[in-house]
């Protein structure tokens, strides 16, 4: 089998390019869907029962249907519906942001449910307000405890990403399979894709380990 | 905006066919990517450097890259490398098995491993071997452990049967789009299509949720 | 070691059953045993005690193979352990060992527990181990619960069955490591109480332990570690009443110990 690489040379700068697209997609994502998917969890902790049972039906159906399928739906039916048509970019991050918080906000809910209720009572018995204890006593810990999960979610990001290829998100996968179909040695190109999806993705989750390692007996109780 | 649902009524047998090659795809892969699993976690776990280091590269690989990608690079390399032409069914189910595989054999090492160290020693001091040990005494507690993992790989696993229409297999993601393409009832069939993963997939996370409350372990 | 040239030890006749002879077993930069020297006769009761991390319990656990030693050797029967897996397995079925954690199999049920070691070790037929089981089962006072899984018996009865397991295998030597240290008081009893009938049936137990009544009335050798070293032996009456050595002192005053 011979291996020309000159597609990746002559084309470098625009697969960088994707690189830089999946980056940023994956960074918003992860922000985005931290913030929706936290609301989401501690909602369903704290909030008034009549929001649990939609909050719950919304959860489980992300867990039902496959990213493609969002992604599909909210880059092509979406517009129908609603009028309203997003670039792929933000169509992208609109499904992948509303498929992962389902998934942040079940590890929130995990992590808060973990802690003893004998440190509610502990906070309790101190005369602490209902509130004082979520903020002092029950997030605190329950945010160590939610680390490796959450490491496995920027994981988890970074590979939905690159299904934003098939609504032709430019990202690197969807450059990837461009410059393949163009130069026709997709075995070099996607080999390159290969290497780099995994020098981004593997030290990523050892990195969420080890800084658990270090903080893990704040979360012990 | 004008619907026409009775699209979906009329292309109900395609998508039913869809539906099953989808569930075949599943049921395929975890048998499978079962059995390789425990195989890829006993390599990790033997004292054999070179065994351990094999399994441990194979594993740290495949959960490292997304699957759409494997997909692609198996559908282009596969030919290649092994000089016969694959179905893209085939292909993608060997990327599916691949990728599954890998995960499992995460799952199982974590299971066997939470067990504790001293279950081991008391069947070793009773003369067995640490493979009769691993067979009689580790495994079979370690299932409890690893089957509620193992039921929540198999829901992602189904969700991403999806992936491999990009090689124009005929699961339920690609008969659903192909419709979709020629009969211009867009909203139409990308909504049939959520919904048939919805009606599948939602029973089973139910079910998987069950499977967590009555084998999970409480400490 | 302690001159105790006016006693005889118990069957001093033939070769111990178990001997150490300057062994030595480190982790790393931690010396756990420190050229240990000891001996067990067939017959004999010898009980390990010392403060917590002395090493006596890594000294158990290198006599049946779960730890290895670095330097000296362990002889069974007058011969040294051998390095090969396989072969220390079949050393192995010659000795019995019983746990602090009982370690009994959860999944499988008490008379399952104590078949388990005849079955797949040495080849018995079902029957013929269930048999020997229920009779061992019998011998600790079990067998009303022979069909009960662990989770429905307390410590003290799950340790009884364990020792029962230890004895399927017909073992030379019983090695206990600190049987009683999980138990709550009350069960502590009926479990010293069947390692005592085994030493009066002539078992030879090695027994590390901190229950020193135990030790003071049922043990016919005492070895005391502390920091890696055996800082005498010798009999209990010798040991408890008029230890030679400073470290015994204040091990034992520790323990309140008032003879």
């Amino acid at each position: 089998m011979e291996l020309d690489l000159s597609p990746i040379w002559d084309n470098w700068r625009y697969l960088l390019g994707g690189l830089g697209l999946t980056l940023l997609l994956s960074a918003l994502t992860v922000a985005c869907s931290t913030v929706l998917g936290a609301a989401i969890g501690l909602a369903r902790c704290y909030g008034p029962r009549w929001l649990k049972l939609p909050l719950v039906f919304y959860i489980d159906s992300m867990r039902a249907i496959p990213v493609l399928v969002v992604l599909v739906w909210t880059y092509f039916a979406v517009p129908i519906v609603t009028g309203v048509s997003f670039p792929p970019f933000w169509a992208a991050l609109i499904a992948l942001t509303a498929h992962i918080a389902a998934y942040v906000a079940e590890i929130v809910r995990a992590g808060i449910d973990s802690i003893r209720p004998g440190q509610v009572r502990a906070g309790l018995a101190l005369g602490m307000s209902g509130a004082q204890i979520v903020r002092k006593i029950v997030l605190p810990q329950a945010i160590v405890r939610m680390l490796p999960a959450f490491g496995s979610i920027l994981s988890i990001t970074i590979k939905d990403t690159a299904i934003a290829a098939v609504i032709a998100v430019p990202e690197l996968m969807k450059r990837s399979e461009t410059v393949a179909g163009q130069t026709y040695h997709p075995i070099e190109v996607f080999t390159l894709a290969m290497l780099v999806y995994f020098v981004i993705l593997f030290p990523s989750t050892r990195l969420v380990d080890i800084f658990y390692r270090r903080v893990a007996h704040l979360g012990r109780s | 905006m004008s619907l026409d649902w009775s699209v979906v009524w009329q292309h109900r047998g395609e998508l039913l066919d869809g539906a099953l090659l989808t569930v075949l795809l599943t049921v395929l892969t975890m048998l499978f990517a079962v059995p390789a699993g425990i195989v890829l976690a006993l390599m990790r776990l033997s004292h054999s450097k070179p065994l351990s280091a094999a399994s441990a590269c194979f594993v740290e690989f495949f959960r490292n890259l997304p699957l759409i990608l494997v997909v692609y690079w198996a559908f282009y390399v596969m030919p290649v490398a092994i000089g016969i032409e694959f179905s893209a069914f085939t292909t993608g189910l060997v990327a599916l098995c691949l990728n599954v595989s890998a995960y499992n054999s995460e799952t199982f090492r974590a299971g066997i491993n939470s067990i504790r160290k001293g279950q081991m020693e008391a069947a070793i001091a009773v003369g067995m071997s640490r493979w009769q040990a691993m067979r009689q005494i580790i495994i079979p507690q370690a299932w409890r452990r690893v089957l509620p993992v193992l039921a929540s790989t198999w829901v992602s696993l189904f969700k991403d049967t999806s992936l491999v229409s990009v090689i124009a297999v005929g699961e339920l993601a690609h008969t659903a789009l192909q419709i979709r393409s020629q009969t211009f009832r867009v909203l139409e069939m990308l909504t049939a299509m959520a919904a048939i993963y919805w009606l599948m997939g939602y029973p089973q996370a139910k079910l998987v949720d069950w499977i967590h409350r009555k084998f999970g372990v409480k400490e | 070691m302690t001159d105790t040239g006016a006693i005889v030890r118990k069957g001093a006749d033939q070769t111990p059953v178990v001997a150490y002879d300057n062994v030595r077993k480190q982790y790393g930069d931690f010396v756990a045993l420190d050229g240990v020297s000891a001996h067990v006769n067939k017959g004999e009761v010898m009980c390990l005690i010392g403060p917590s991390g002395s090493g006596k319990s890594t000294a158990l656990r290198c006599t049946n193979g779960l730890e290895t030693v670095n330097g000296g050797r362990i002889l069974l029967d007058g011969l040294p352990l051998p390095d090969a897996e396989t072969e220390m397995r079949k050393i192995r079925q010659r000795m019995g060992m019983v746990f602090q954690n009982f370690e009994l199999f959860p999944h499988k049920t008490a008379v399952e527990n104590v078949a388990l070691g005849p079955t797949t070790v040495l080849g018995m037929s079902k029957a013929k181990a269930a048999e020997r089981a229920m009779a061992l089962l019998d011998k600790v006072g079990l067998v009303t619960k022979a069909n009960n899984f662990p989770s429905g018996l307390s410590g003290g009865q799950q340790q009884r069955v364990a020792i029962a397991r230890a004895l399927a295998m017909e073992p030379e030597v019983m090695l206990f490591d600190e049987p009683t240290s999980a138990l709550d008081p009350e069960t502590i009893g009926e479990v010293l109480s069947v390692m005592k009938r085994l030493a009066d049936e002539g078992m030879t137990m090695i027994v590390v332990t901190h229950e020193m009544t135990f030790a003071r009335r049922v043990a016919n050798w005492v070895v005391v570690f502390d920091h890696g070293k055996v800082v005498e032996q010798g009999p209990p009456q010798q040991v408890f009443e008029n230890p030679v050595a400073e470290r015994t002192r204040d091990f034992l005053s520790h323990l309140g110990w008032n003879g």
